[in-house]
């Protein structure tokens, strides 16, 4: 009896109707507007490489040792640098990381001696050409500058 | 040389002004009630919905229709190119056409004929006839299937919307629509809850068949996208299709406008013979609801950032304001509260339809055949009975 009353008066179509009426508060809703907010991304995650400079001197940190080349199975590291011959030290002139290859294994990162290579959490890598895949020293350093939208 | 006096007496002059204002302004009134269906379905599944063109997406239908006008007019090698053409067109023409006779307010419609209940429904259900022969057409299996079951539907859903409305014809004792709802204001009772709430059972059909008749979720197996592509209208793109959204929200309209008229009180506001609430309820009431839309667009733009959505916000926050400025002023109240009182109710039907399409999910084919033909027919055609035989007993 209670179930049949419960279909004549639409009971079920009216719960229904009601769990859809109050999930309809602002608060509720999961859309991130994306370029307009960003995403925090895991503390772990691995994302576009950076070469660190010293925050002081602005000068490179990477002793162009080539570890992190060698440690590269994609082999998309390239090291150049030439000896000073004042100092007797290497001086790094060179130095490019192909990211349309790279499967952001953190090999690399782990190989550094000095902390200069470093995959950060700048997850935005898009780029028009394949050349512009291979960034450069003076890329890397700066990292990523995703075009900024004000809305 | 005429003047304006002797030109507004003449009786052709009123309903032609009417006509080209439905006409201007329906397309643009169809536009909003699909940026509400979009807003109002994202509120319902936790998402946003249309925000970038304009504030808050307030100029999506815009963009939509300057879309929708560019795109390429394809029509099938196969297709049948005149039946093509015209589907759509047809469609269109019998749902604009049904809003000749609505009652949008006591001094504001087109005509009132005194067979008005009987045209709405033939032009309803020529339409239906669009919807066919655009699925036939296109010669394709799914435009085929898609108009194989709006026919399927239209046979089995007509049976109960008819009996509905006959049921409140028999109460208010009149086809004119404008006599419907003067009936209602004689009876100070909106038919809906007259005859000691027995009325209730068939507004409560008509609603149910209403929106099998006008196509929508989850009633809306001529389109199923997720069984056959988008039904009937598969084939169609640009502007034709374009038509047949606009007659889809035609047929919305007119069919909320229906059940508005026959079962609600029309242009009344509630209570219609209780003088105390004349006041709050036709003045303060509009007011306060404008005002307060009004209020929630001027805290919307302080939350913009960029200054041509902030301008056009703005502009919408000061036309609401000043619609509840026209409401306040006694002169012009008797001539706007009729329609605002048609279109809010038109409003709160349209957005149940929206809400039923976000919460109940589209019936199978059987169950859809089952549901007409074993329970509402029967149901409409025994409350048909009752309420006769009760409204005989007590007149």
């Amino acid at each position: 009896m209670k179930e049949f009353l419960k279909t004549v008066f639409l009971v079920d179509l009216l719960q229904g109707l009601w769990v859809t009426f109050r999930n309809q508060k602002p608060s509720l809703v999961y859309t991130e507007e994306y370029p307009r907010e960003r995403p925090p991304v895991a503390e772990r995650y691995r994302g576009a490489p950076r070469l660190n400079v010293h925050p002081e001197s602005n000068e490179t940190l990477c002793i162009a040792c080539n570890l992190c080349a060698l440690a590269c199975p994609e082999h998309l590291i390239v090291v150049a640098a030439e000896r000073n011959e004042e100092t007797r030290r290497k001086e790094l002139t060179t130095f490019t990381y192909d990211v349309s290859r790279c499967m952001f294994c953190g090999l690399c990162e782990d190989a550094c001696p000095v902390d200069a290579l470093e995959l950060t959490q700048d997850f935005e890598l898009a780029y028009f050409t394949r050349e512009g895949a291979i960034w450069d020293r003076q890329m890397l350093e700066e990292g990523p500058l995703p075009t900024q939208y004000k809305f | 040389m005429f003047r304006m006096a002797e030109i507004l007496s003449n009786p052709y002059v009123q309903p032609l002004i009417a006509t080209l204002l439905i006409i201007a302004l329906f397309p643009l009134v169809a536009g909003y009630i699909v940026l509400a269906e979009r807003k109002v379905l994202a509120d319902l599944q936790v998402r946003l919905g249309p925000m970038r063109v304009g504030p808050y997406g307030f100029l999506q239908p815009l963009a939509d229709a300057f879309k929708l006008l560019l795109k390429e007019d394809i029509i099938p090698a196969a297709a049948d190119k005149w039946l093509f053409w015209g589907a759509p067109v047809l469609s269109t023409f019998t749902a604009l056409t049904s809003f000749a006779v609505l009652p949008l307010s006591d001094k504001f419609y087109v005509a009132d004929v005194n067979i008005g209940m009987l045209f709405v429904l033939a032009m309803s259900s020529i339409g239906i006839l669009g919807l066919i022969l655009g699925g036939w057409s296109s010669n394709s299996k799914y435009s085929l299937l898609g108009s194989l079951r709006s026919a399927a539907q239209m046979v089995s859903y007509e049976v109960p919307l008819g009996f509905a409305v006959v049921t409140g014809l028999m109460v208010a004792g009149t086809l004119s629509m404008q006599g419907i709802v003067n009936a209602q204001l004689e009876k100070g009772v909106w038919i809906a809850f007259s005859n000691y709430g027995l009325m209730l059972v068939p507004t409560v059909l008509f609603l149910i068949a209403g929106v099998a008749e006008t196509n929508r979720a989850p009633f809306d197996l001529p389109e199923a996208e997720s069984e056959i592509v988008a039904g009937f209208h598969t084939e169609y793109s640009g502007f034709r299709f374009a038509l047949y959204f606009l007659a889809e929200y035609a047929a919305i309209f007119v069919i909320s406008s229906l059940a508005v008229t026959l079962f609600f009180g029309g242009w009344l506001r509630p209570f219609p013979n209780v003088a105390f609430l004349e006041m709050p309820l036709n003045t303060v009431f509009p007011a306060l609801l404008f005002g307060a839309i009004g209020a929630g667009c001027a805290v919307g733009v302080t939350r913009l950032m960029l200054p041509e959505q902030k301008g056009v916000l703005a502009v919408v926050a000061l036309a609401m304001f000043a619609l509840a400025a026209m409401f306040l002023v006694p002169a012009l109240n008797p001539f706007i509260r009729g329609l605002f009182w048609f279109l809010f109710k038109v409003a709160i039907i349209v957005y149940t339809f929206i809400w039923y399409r976000g919460t109940f999910p589209r019936f199978r084919y059987d169950q859809l055949m089952d549901l007409g033909w074993r329970y509402l027919i029967p149901i409409s055609m025994g409350s048909l009975i009752v309420n006769g035989i009760v409204l005989l007993a007590t007149t």
